[in-house]
């Protein structure tokens, strides 16, 4: 555990606690509309984050490219731009809107 | 004597009403009030018919996005005085309103101008989704065409929505 600590602090990468909000589609592709504390290192991109939730639950690879997240209620695509999260930040995976 | 600009969202799971958005906008400086009101159509294909539409938001980023097209608006029409809208959440029948708009203006343009561009924005940014919900009890979540990640494409200009040609 100390080892890894090491490791983690030597890469500055740290590992936090964000809450993750689904919407509309994604809701029954994961079975769930919030997770209140999933793990996951910052900084991060945000296709690794993708990733991460793809992780937890598969059936959203569903969504495939018709898929943003939004970070702290901000979109963000996904792909490489590196997200600096804060513990206890909000992140929403947010298929195509429909309001109007 | 400085003029207060207002900026309402608000989302209902009760029936909208056209003349409280109405009455929210109106001003002793606005000779116009244009008003946009979206409502649930009884669309057919496959055999099947709708409904209703049941709809959900992300609520406090659908606050601040309107917020961002609110100042957008009026960076765009400077005369835009009040802007209002009423959106549904939860189920809406058939034949009923989903949203109701109302923006004022002391002049037609910019009100019109400004409500045209505020219904297409609030598709294209703000995080509100529908499902179609059909007699046959199947459903089907919406995309909006505005929306920059939804997978449907915009029909080419000489086709009706539908793809068929005009």
């Amino acid at each position: 555990m100390l080892d890894l600590c090491t490791f983690l602090h030597d890469c500055a990468v740290f590992l936090l606690q964000v809450c993750v909000l689904y919407f509309a589609k994604s809701v029954e592709l994961a079975g769930v509309k919030e997770e209140k504390t999933v793990a996951v290192p910052t900084p991060i991109s945000s296709h690794d984050l993708w990733k991460l939730l793809l992780q937890r639950h598969p059936r959203l690879c569903e969504l495939q490219d018709g898929v943003v997240l939004a970070v702290r209620q901000e979109y963000v695509p996904i792909g490489d731009q590196v997200l600096t999260l804060g513990d206890g930040d909000e992140v929403a995976v947010v298929p195509p809107l429909s309001g109007g | 004597m400085s003029k207060e600009l207002s900026d309402v969202f608000k989302l209902s799971r009760d029936w909208l009403s056209v003349q409280e958005v109405v009455d929210s906008v109106s001003s002793p400086s606005c000779g116009a009030i244009s008003v946009f009101i979206g409502t649930t159509r009884e669309d057919e294909a496959d055999g099947r018919k709708v409904v209703g539409l049941e709809y959900e938001a992300y609520e406090p980023m659908a606050q601040s996005e309107f917020n961002k097209l609110c100042a957008d608006i009026r960076a765009r029409w400077q005369s835009v005085t009040h802007i209002c809208v009423h959106h549904r959440l939860g189920w809406v029948k058939v034949g009923e309103t989903s949203v109701v708009m109302a923006i004022s203006s002391p002049h037609r343009h910019d009100g019109q101008q400004a409500i045209q561009h505020c219904i297409s924005q609030l598709k294209a940014n703000v995080p509100i989704w529908k499902k179609e919900v059909y007699d046959t009890q199947e459903v089907n979540w919406k995309e909006n065409t505005e929306c920059s990640w939804s997978n449907q494409k915009k029909p080419p200009e000489n086709t009706l929505s539908d793809g068929k040609p005009k």
